[in-house]
Order: structure tokens, then sequence, then C-alpha cells
């Protein structure tokens, strides 16, 4: 494909293997030997329950280090942090700004968490589709500053901020934004919990619908498998290292709009490596949420988030929640 | 991408290029046509105001639903959108429960055209139309020569905003008889296409779209009380094709062109020939004779020749031969005005008096040589020849009920 080094050079450079770390395709113990074979961090706190969450900025910055360093398994956060990124990489985070955001607050936690693995501020970037959209979900933007970097692809005028190669990825013809592909070495997807009218649930892997040029052309059929067909494709896959869930709030109807009657404050993040199980436990919250409220499953009204299942089917991480440790903290 | 045949088997480019003729040819008569194609060109024709950005106005065409949800009803896809949405065209976007267009005159294609380019062959030939598009489509043409404002959202082009009397106004200096809707697909700026029409009709300024075709049909009746010609890309007899190599279905299409014809307004057709997808004989055969069957012999039907472009670039351009082939067929199966469309020369290019064969119309390319269609009709014959001959003509048309 051109874009990064073989898979085995890939392995090699960042140990990946020797920490346990989850990428496409790997799994957590023997298969079928019916340990866990994906997990996933629940972190919580009961103030972050309470009040604006920008109070918790303290809150959020140790409750995100012990769900990585209970993630790794070792017991200092820089040292977790580096297992995943290097102090010369660009690391990009892709947030959603579309209806219920990301919070920024969220993830100021995850930048202070890159640099204490050594990766400079100026090597962080903080991206979605539009800056109008991160402005309106409260980040600050950044072209050149100091400091982490902070824009939308759309910023660059007329369609020059995406790539000008059409990248083919199953049924998916699209054009991927230019800070995926020439700006950034490493992923952390900071979605947000909340569900969605046609996929069923907005989490990591519909989070890069806000990486394409296109993303209209891939709604029908419940958004599936065109979700897998992008974050399949290796300018994603191989790039892409952490999620981590922002849970401070969560929506379960009416999503992706910002529909406060159907918020509740959760309260916490979600975090790991294998991000087919982080949505599936997301979507799964959800669930639970709308059976609280006496609304319908996400299948019987009709949008069953379809995707989670299909990308599990082709081997990119584990859907069932039997074969998910959920470590909460 | 690479093709499959309908066999299902992957078809090389060699392959084709073996099964098909006239290779050196086709390359020369490529390089001419392609930049004949290559067309969507800026906003070089128009002064306005430059946009980065939407320009937003209410929609037409939709319903609400609960939860702040709306269903277009626009096209046959029915998108049921979300608030903070859009719909799969791009250009349509709920807020808070209200439908929106956001290409309401952001205009990001302007050019004179000659209306044959369109192709309109029997349309007030050699005249102009001054052809304008947005962004936006509600297909997704795997060879679409215009993807990059077709795919592509408002935002991420060059945009000049041109309400629709000022569109009106720049038609009628540059010398045009005709408004085109084009390039992109019309369907997706409807409201804007739907005022500019109305208000050109007023100004004596006829309206033609050229459409996918892809549009239901309580829309296309009510635009059609504004337009004076249709142009309509039948992209093939299958819905495999439709659906796997453009995202959309035949029969609405279908249904389209049944209501066109009920209508009364002027229609052609255009079947861009894709090697190995939608060439088959057979195909063609089924194709001319359905329009035959439905919508008569006089609509007359225009194969063109596909480029490699877009998301289709193992498949070399359609050689001159199947367009021949293709010609042949239709005008067999009862299909009185058929043509080779965009090769330059070609006896194919001309207008014949479907009586006695008298050439009527010869073309070179876009650029009509000589006309001898007198008031209608053949000029040697007296047969009256189907088409919109003049401007009153045109302006005087009016939809069956």
């Amino acid at each position: 494909m051109g874009w990064l080094a073989t898979r085995r050079e890939f392995l090699a450079q960042f140990g990946a293997v020797a920490a346990g770390v989850s990428l496409p395709r790997q799994v957590w113990g023997q298969p079928g030997s019916g340990e866990p074979q994906a997990r996933v961090v629940i972190a919580r706190d009961e103030a972050l329950q309470r009040g604006s969450p920008d109070e918790h900025g303290e809150t959020l910055r140790k409750l995100l280090d012990a769900a990585v360093q209970r993630l790794c398994g070792v017991d200092d956060s820089a040292a977790a942090w580096r297992k995943w990124f290097r102090p010369n990489e660009r690391v990009g985070i892709k947030v959603n700004t579309l209806g219920l955001h990301t919070l920024p607050v969220v993830v100021d936690a995850v930048v202070s968490g890159l640099r204490r693995a050594g990766v400079p501020a100026e090597n962080i970037v903080i991206w979605d589709r539009f800056d109008r959209e991160l402005e309106k979900a409260g980040f600050k933007l950044n072209r050149s500053g100091l400091g982490p970097r902070c824009r939308g692809t759309d910023a660059e005028r007329y369609g020059n901020g995406y790539h000008e190669k059409v990248e083919t990825s199953g049924k998916v013809g699209t054009c991927f934004s230019r800070i995926l592909v020439d700006e950034i070495d490493a992923l952390i997807c900071v979605p947000v919990l909340k569900d969605h009218n046609l996929a069923g649930v907005s989490l990591s892997m519909k989070c890069f619908y806000g990486a394409i040029h296109n993303p209209n052309k891939y709604h029908d059929n419940n958004c599936d498998p065109y979700i897998v067909d992008v974050v399949s494709h290796p300018l994603i896959a191989r790039k892409w290292r952490l999620t981590v869930l922002d849970a401070v709030r969560g929506q379960y109807q009416g999503g992706p709009g910002n529909r406060r009657e159907y918020q509740w404050n959760f309260g916490g993040l979600l975090v790991g490596t294998d991000f087919v199980a982080v949505d599936a436990v997301g979507a799964d919250l959800i669930e639970n949420k709308r059976r609280e409220a006496g609304l319908k499953s996400l299948e019987a009204d009709g949008r069953p988030p379809k995707h989670i299942a299909t990308a599990a089917a082709r081997g990119l991480g584990v859907a069932d929640l039997n074969k998910i440790e959920r470590i909460e903290l | 991408m690479s093709v499959r045949s309908k066999s299902g088997c992957r078809l090389t480019r060699r392959q084709v290029l073996a099964a098909g003729a006239a290779c050196g040819a086709g390359v020369l008569l490529h390089g001419l046509t392609a930049r004949a194609q290559q067309d969507v060109a800026g906003t070089g024709e128009l002064e306005g105001l430059r946009l980065k950005g939407v320009v937003r106005s209410p929609a037409m065409f939709w319903e609400g639903l609960p939860d702040q949800q709306v269903r277009c009803v626009l096209c046959p896809r029915e998108c049921v959108v979300a608030h903070d949405e859009r719909g799969y065209c791009g250009v349509r976007e709920n807020q808070g429960g209200k439908y929106q267009t956001l290409v309401y005159g952001a205009l990001c294609s302007a050019n004179v055209d000659p209306i044959e380019k369109k192709p309109l062959f029997h349309y007030l030939p050699g005249t102009t139309a001054f052809s304008v598009a947005t962004a936006g489509c509600n297909m997704e043409c795997k060879f679409c020569q215009n993807w990059q404002i077709s795919q592509y959202r408002p935002e991420q082009v060059e945009s000049v905003e041109v309400p629709p009397a000022r569109l009106v106004e720049l038609c009628r200096a540059r010398g045009s008889p005709t408004l085109a809707y084009t390039y992109s697909e019309p369907v997706v700026f409807y409201e804007y296409m739907h005022d500019a029409a109305a208000l050109g009709r007023q100004a004596g300024i006829g309206s033609v779209i050229i459409s996918n075709g892809f549009i239901k049909e309580k829309p296309l009746r009510q635009l059609c009380q504004h337009l004076t010609g249709v142009k309509i890309d039948f992209k093939a007899f299958s819905e495999r094709f439709y659906r796997e190599l453009c995202s959309g279905e035949l029969k609405p299409v279908l249904s389209t062109l049944e209501t066109l014809k009920e209508i009364g307004i002027w229609f052609e057709l255009v079947v861009l020939i894709v090697p190995t997808q939608n060439d088959s004989p057979q195909e063609i055969e089924q194709m001319s004779r359905w329009v035959v069957r439905h919508l008569g012999p006089n609509v007359p039907m225009h194969f063109t020749r596909f480029h490699p472009t877009y998301r289709v670039t193992n498949l070399p351009p359609t050689p001159v031969s199947t367009l021949e082939t293709c010609r042949k067929i239709a005008l067999d199966a009862g299909v009185r005005y058929v043509y080779a469309g965009n090769v330059p020369m070609h006896p194919g290019e001309n207008t014949y008096c479907h009586s006695c064969q008298t050439e009527l119309i010869r073309r070179i390319g876009f650029q009509v040589k000589f006309n001898r269609v007198a008031d209608g009709k053949c000029y040697n014959c007296g047969t009256a020849i189907p088409g919109v001959w003049s401007q009153e003509q045109a302006l005087s048309f009016r939809p069956r009920t």
C-alpha cells in the first residue's frame, strides 16, 4: 500500500506484541480457551457526575492514567503511555464534534498522557471535520502556535484538506483527510458515548466518518459495512493505537444530535486498544440505559449497530460481550 | 477499482482491448473527446460573491418525523436525516427538524456551452445554453467525469452565490436562449433550479435539466411546469449496473421516463456505454425496445463513450465500433433518432429524416455545420421532425395534466 512499513516492521519497531497491545486481528489469550479475548477498562468517578465537566480536569487526568496503567499492566503512567506512543511520533487525536461532542477536558487528559510519554506538544494534533464544529464544541483552534495543534480538515479551502487520491476499501471509495494521511503516525480516537439514528451507535468506529470527504454516501443499511470498510483501510487500521471513549455524559436516544433530555451522567471513560470491544461495551451501556428508560432496543427500533459484529467478523476485534473482560475502576 | 464482467470474472484491461477494436483511433479520439468532456470549469463566467460555505434556504419535499428527524421525499432514496446530519446528496441538511438546502444559488460551475454538448440534438440546434451546477449528487457513479463537484460537499468546492434573478440576467447578457442545470445532479439543487426556471420562463428564457432521472414523481411534475426540455442519463437496463456502479436503482428512472412521456415535455436519452458492463447487444436491444414501446420511437437516444476516471480506471475507453453496434441495434429496434455521441466527424453525429433519410443536420463535434430542418419539418419530404425548433415553441410548452 505504500503508506507505512510492513506489519512485521511495525510490530518490531514498537514491541507491540511483547506489550500485549491489542492490534487488529490479535486477541488476548488463546481463541476458544474461554479466557477473555479483549479488555476494556471502565473508569468512573462519582465526582464527574456532578458539576461541570470542566471543573474535573485533574480527576479525569488521574482516571485516564489509572485506566491506561491497568490496561497495560504497569504501575507507572509514563511507562504505560510509552507502550503505545514514542517521542518521535506525531499523534492525532480524532474527536467527535457533531452534536453531542467530545469534551475538551477529556482531550486535555489525553494530551497530558502523551506529554508524559515524551511526545512534544507540537507533535499532537486534535482534529475533526470542521473548524466551526471544533470551536462550537469548545476546542481552541491552533494552526501554528505553541501547544497541540487543533484544526478541522475542511479548514483548508475548497476540498484541499482531503488527499486527492481516491482510496477504495470494500464498498467505500473516498478521499481521506490530509491530517490523517500526511500529518500523523499514530491515532487515538476519543469519541463520545451516544446513539445514532441510523448506525445505532456513534462510538469509535463511526467517529472516522469524520476522516473522509463523503460520509453522506455511506449511511444506508445502518451504515454497514461502510463503517468497517472505512476503519479497516490501512491509513486508519495501522495507525490506530488507543481508544478513550468519553463517557462523562452519555446519550441513548436522538443521536447524533445533542439532545439533553436523553442524556445521563455516566461519569467515566472507556479505554481499550481493541476498538471493536470498546464499541461493543459502549453499545451495551446505551442499550441498558434505553431499557431503563422504557425504550425499545436499538434493533427493535430498526437501527441495530450491525457494524460492530461486522468488524468482529472481519477479525478487527472482539464484539462478543462474553469474551470481553470489563475492568471497572 | 477492478470491475467484474457480468459473468462475474474479473476482466483485465488487456482482455478488453483485445476484444475491442480500433485501439489506435480510439486513443486519438479519446484525447479529443476527453478534452471536450472535462469542462467542469470553475466560476469564471460568474460575477458574484465568492463563498466559503453554504447558502441555506428552506427545502421543498420533505416530511417531519419524531425526534426532530426528517424524511426527504425529493428522490427515491427517501433519506431519513437526524438533526445536524445531511442526506445522501450531501447538500440538504436537517436543522432542528427543518430541512434545508445548502446550495441555493451556490454555483460551482458555469459555462456557456453549445446545446449539443448536453447533448440535446433536437432542441434549438446551434444555440448555446448557459450551463450551471452546484455541488452534490444523489447517486455515486463510479465513472463520473464530474466527481470533483458531484461527490463533494458544498464547503469543499469553490462557489459563487448567484440568486435566481441574477442567473437569468447573466444568461440573457450572454445571449443564450436557454439555462441548463447540469454537470453534477440538478435534482439535488431542486429549489434553486425550480425558482430560476420559473423566472427564466417569465423572461423568455427556457430551461433544460441534464439529470440522472432519480427523482420522485411529484417534484418532477412540479418542476416540469417551468422546464422546456430534459435530458436523462439512462445509465443501463439492469438493476445490477445501477446498484453496483451507480449506487442507484433502475426502476425509479423508468418511472421518470414514463412520467416525462405523459407530461409531453421534450426529452432525449444518453446512454454512456461502459465496456463489459452495459454494452451487451442483448441489453441494448432490450433497452431500445423498451424505449420504443413505452416512450415511442421519437425519443432520441445518444450512445456515448466512457473514459476511465474516478473509481473506474481499469477499463479502456469505449471502442467506436461498440457505439456503432449500439446505434444499429437501436435503429433496428425502431428508435428513429440514434446518435453515436462524442465521436467527432462520425456520421452517427448527424440527424437524418426518419422518413426519407435525408441528412438534415450535420455536426462536427458540438458545432452545427448546417441545419435543414425547416419549420420543424424535413426540407426534402416535409415529414415533421420531432424536437424543439424555435424558442417560441420551447416557451409555449405546457405540461399535459
